[in-house]
């Protein structure tokens, strides 16, 4: 059944079975991907995956099926499931959005380009191929490449409701990774480095080798240094990462739910003053942009932190009632699950010092280019303890690459003490524009 | 799920078009949810997964190609642009197909369909019950029920057609306490390849007792100065660590990148006599267990590591043949929209001689690691990072006050050799893992541990 038709049917189900507060969501993705190893390509994979949600309201009951088969039988079993699943559970506050915004059209957005469709097995093979040469003949310690993938991937993504709601977007993206691995002899490094975009540049293949290697290459001969209270800069690839685990904590249903602890805080000062955080649903090209939420609610931005004073939790329908106030569009939602919080490109604005002239401000200072997982950190508690690899920075210079160190402290202290940021966001596609920070306090345990 | 037919003349179009092995795996999964939070039942949640993915090996290279629409004609336009992709070769014949009988080591003994959802949300809320009874600082429970059904055909050019049935059961629990500075979680979850009995069965007290416990604890807990040092490792999930330092770079899939520290190291000492280490796909009804694996094989028991010596690597089809080594039967993936590579089924380091009590006697000033959190491992370097989720300092020979917010960091093939002592306490914890094919489910174990030094990130 062809997918927009699948979800016409599953709303007639509703109208047939007299459900009047019906919501159908809609994934479909296509992807091609190639992986190379040792000079050829070792594996191509092509799919197609979809899967069509239900979600069923009854007197604030929700319950929720899906079928990854667009067949009418199918289809019909997932509805019936959803309306059965809606006996059980406690009431809520949730309700479906019966307000049908005027949306502006989704292409404005420019999150698709045609021409990344018609990219061959051949192209992202030449792509590849080029990386991984690229990456060995850098530098002669390169002793293996054992990840190169290049993958072409569309999404298309359609939300319709029984009170008439109907919103889809198309989205495309290309992406390579490289991973290389060097042995000094007396140490091994893996070097990493992911492009990500919507524009095809055939000539990012070998770039990406060669600075897969060469960040490797810089942390060869990586060690300990002290542990102590040391100023840290965190990249502008690190610092979107490491804050990203505690978003979360700006979650309306997770401060009511006891899971934030900026429950209670609106209005205080969170902040060093001149942070400002934003989520910006309407940044054109950012993946994570879009016009109607989940539940079909307008999206709009918002500032979550201005002057270092906390403004906004994030709310979808429900837990916006809860709080007597309106759904700030920020409901999130799978084909296989229910409503979440979701945040859409988190913006924090650019300073003006480049990462040089960051890292020259304090006397000496840990420059962090690697995160080594994020175990460590409890997004809930706002705790951060996480291996990290760099640079030891004395004087505005490199004096030593570093490996087996962690940094501990929190996630609230940390947005404290960001002393500076820097003047860019990293190139790729992304949802979380956050520069460099220097930031203080950290403790480093090595 | 599909006709012989139809396969047949997938496999032999991937033949026709060059391909030495052709194959076909298909699947049909239920998959349903009931999640607690706040005193809540939220959402009830069911959902059926269905797709066929298509793997043909030309050489050393796969293509692999998936779709949820099942129809022959669409199965064979999938085949076909998986061969165009790939220069023709030399035409194969196909094998007539033998139907494998699977051996079924985990029966299931109540049927999960048998049982109305209404006693899940019972269980539920019981469990809630129980964990806010533990103390007054919990201030939150988040409880959930999820179980599957996967129904997978696996057909290859050999001849190959094996049907299997896998059921699982896991139950997750997380306590939040709060005791002025910060929430802080603990969680349990336990699970099986079984059915409903599992709930039936489950020690609700003491679930519920070791996961408001530790919160409780953590919440009141300080922070350890980090430093090298002594660790006592606790059993049962602190086997994460072994999983992913040792066990990840003990998989073809990392050996035959020449991407392990352990690649040409079989018959090598790697750890000290006393370490014996296995991964089991055969324990009855284990989280990890499996009667075949995902390309058809009979689950096996494969030692990895025997009196310190590195006995063999844990394969799947591409990497046995590219290593040179036996299929092991640990060829995995999470479902249809993933090609199978060598993974992990139930890991576990064996029981050794000493007590707990030994082992803490014999630090002076260390970490006791009770219960270990997630982490993370770069199978290359072997460079791993684990986060403590209940820890305390040892302190002359004594567990002494709990710490939290404690990471454990090092590189596998360079700690393993500092396990000196191995304690009689061997306990098995469910886990998801997720890599190149997916997030399987898995088991990690171990019994309580001594590593003679460790960094440890604190404060």
């Amino acid at each position: 059944m062809e997918w927009q038709t699948a979800v016409d049917f599953a709303l007639s189900l509703a109208r047939e079975h007299r459900e009047s507060d019906v919501d159908v969501l809609l994934n479909r993705s296509e992807s091609l991907a190639i992986k190379v190893l040792n000079h050829r390509v070792e594996k191509v994979d092509q799919s197609t995956a979809q899967g069509l949600g239900v979600r069923v309201v009854k007197d604030g009951r929700t319950g929720i099926a899906y079928t990854e088969r667009l067949e009418p039988p199918a289809i019909e079993k997932a509805f019936l499931a959803a309306r059965e699943n809606a006996e059980l559970p406690d009431p809520t506050e949730v309700v479906m959005n019966r307000a049908l915004p005027e949306v502006p059209d989704p292409a404005t957005l420019e999150l698709f380009n045609p021409a990344l469709d018609a990219l061959t097995v051949d192209d992202l093979a030449r792509f590849g191929l080029e990386a991984e040469a690229a990456a060995f003949a850098a530098d002669a310690r390169v002793k293996a490449v054992p990840y190169t993938v290049v993958k072409r991937e569309n999404g298309r993504y359609l939300v319709a409701s029984t009170h008439g709601m109907r919103y889809s977007q198309h989205s495309n993206s290309v992406g390579a990774y490289c991973s290389a691995m060097l042995d000094s002899g007396t140490q091994r490094k893996s070097g990493t480095y992911a492009w990500a975009s919507r524009a095809w540049d055939a000539t990012q293949g070998a770039a990406l080798g060669r600075e897969a290697a060469g960040r490797g290459a810089a942390l060869l001969g990586a060690r300990s240094i002290p542990g102590g209270r040391l100023p840290v800069v965190l990249d502008e690839y690190v610092a979107p990462d490491l804050l990203s685990m505690y978003l979360g904590n700006f979650s309306a249903e997770a401060a009511q739910k006891g899971m934030s602890r900026l429950r209670g805080r609106l209005g205080e000062p969170i902040a060093d003053a001149a942070i400002a955080l934003t989520d910006d649903p309407h940044r054109v090209g950012a993946p994570g942009s879009r016009y109607l939420d989940a539940e079909g609610v307008a999206t709009q931005p918002l500032p979550l932190i201005e002057g270092g004073v906390f403004r906004n939790f994030l709310y979808h329908v429900e837990s916006a009632r809860k709080d007597g106030r309106e759904s700030t569009g920020h409901a999130g939602r799978g084909y296989s699950g229910g409503i979440s919080t979701r945040t859409h490109s988190v913006v924090m604005p650019t300073g003006t010092h480049d990462l040089d002239a960051l890292c020259a401000i304090p006397e000496r200072c840990l420059l962090v280019t690697e995160l080594e997982g994020g175990a460590g950190c409890n997004p809930v508690s706002g705790d951060i303890s996480i291996g990290v690899q760099g640079y030891l920075i004395e004087g505005g210079r490199r004096m030593q690459p570093v490996d087996s160190v962690t940094i501990a402290g929190n996630f609230f202290d940390l947005l404290r003490n960001i002393r500076a940021v820097g003047d860019r966001y990293q190139p790729n596609l992304t949802n979380r524009f956050i520069p460099a920070l220097l930031v203080e306090g950290l403790v480093l345990s090595g | 799920m599909l006709s012989d037919s139809s396969v047949r003349k997938v496999l032999e179009l991937g033949l026709s078009r060059g391909a030495d092995f052709a194959e076909v795996f298909a699947e049909d999964s239920e998959v349903s949810g009931i999640d607690l939070l706040d005193r809540k039942v939220e959402d009830i949640s069911s959902g059926n997964s269905f797709g066929v993915g298509v793997r043909l090996l030309f050489g050393d290279e796969a293509y692999y190609g998936y779709s949820s629409d099942a129809a022959e004609e669409q199965l064979l336009k999938l085949t076909e642009n998986l061969a165009r992709a790939h220069a023709e070769g030399a035409p194969g014949s196909l094998s007539v197909f033998r139907v494998e009988s699977v051996l079924d080591r985990h029966p299931v003994r109540v049927a999960p369909d048998n049982v109305p959802k209404r006693e899940r949300v019972e269980l539920l809320r019981h469990l809630d019950e129980l964990t806010r009874q533990q103390g007054e600082a919990i201030r939150q429970v988040g409880a959930s029920v999820m179980e599957k059904h996967r129904s997978v055909l696996i057909a290859n050019s050999e001849g190959l057609w094996v049907e299997d049935s896998r059921q699982y059961a896991r139950l997750r629990l997380a306590a939040i306490a709060e005791k002025g500075d910060g929430p802080q979680t603990a969680t349990e979850s336990p699970g099986v390849l079984g059915g409903y009995e599992f709930f039936q069965g489950l020690d609700a007290e003491r679930i519920t007792s070791e996961a408001a416990q530790a919160a409780l604890r953590m919440a009141g807990a300080g922070y350890i100065d980090g430093g090298t040092m002594p660790v006592v490792l606790g059993n049962g999930f602190g086997g994460v660590i072994f999983h992913e330092a040792c066990g990840h770079p003990l998989e073809t899939e990392a050996i035959r990148k020449n991407a392990s520290p352990f690649a040409g190291k079989v018959g090598e000492a790697v750890a000290q006599p006393i370490l014996t280490a296995i991964d089991d796909g055969t324990l009855a009804n284990r989280w990890g267990s499996l009667n075949v694996d995902d390309e058809g094989q009979p689950a096996q028991r494969t030692v990895l590591i025997e009196n310190g010596i590195l006995k063999g690597y844990l394969s799947d089809r591409i990497g046995a043949r590219q290593v040179g080594v036996a299929r092991t039967g640990s060829a995995r993936r999470e479902s249809y929209r993933f090609a199978p590579v060598s993974r992990m089924r139930n890991t576990y380091i064996d029981r050794g001689p000493h007590t707990v009590e030994d082992m803490i006697a014999s630090v002076d000033y260390g970490l006791y690691a009770r219960k270990m959190g997630g982490g993370s491992v770069d199978p290359a370097t072997g460079e791993f990072n684990f986060a403590v989720q209940e820890g305390y300092v040892i302190r002359k020979g004594k567990i002494a006050e709990p710490v939290r917010g404690a990471t454990l960091i090092g590189k596998g093939f360079e700690v393993l050799p500092l396990i000196s002592m191995i304690g009689n306490d061997l306990e098995l914890a469910a886990g998801m893992c997720g890599a190149s094919s997916g997030w399987v489910p898995t088991t990690v174990g171990q019994p309580t541990l001594k590593i003679d030094r460790i960094l440890v990130g604190g404060r």
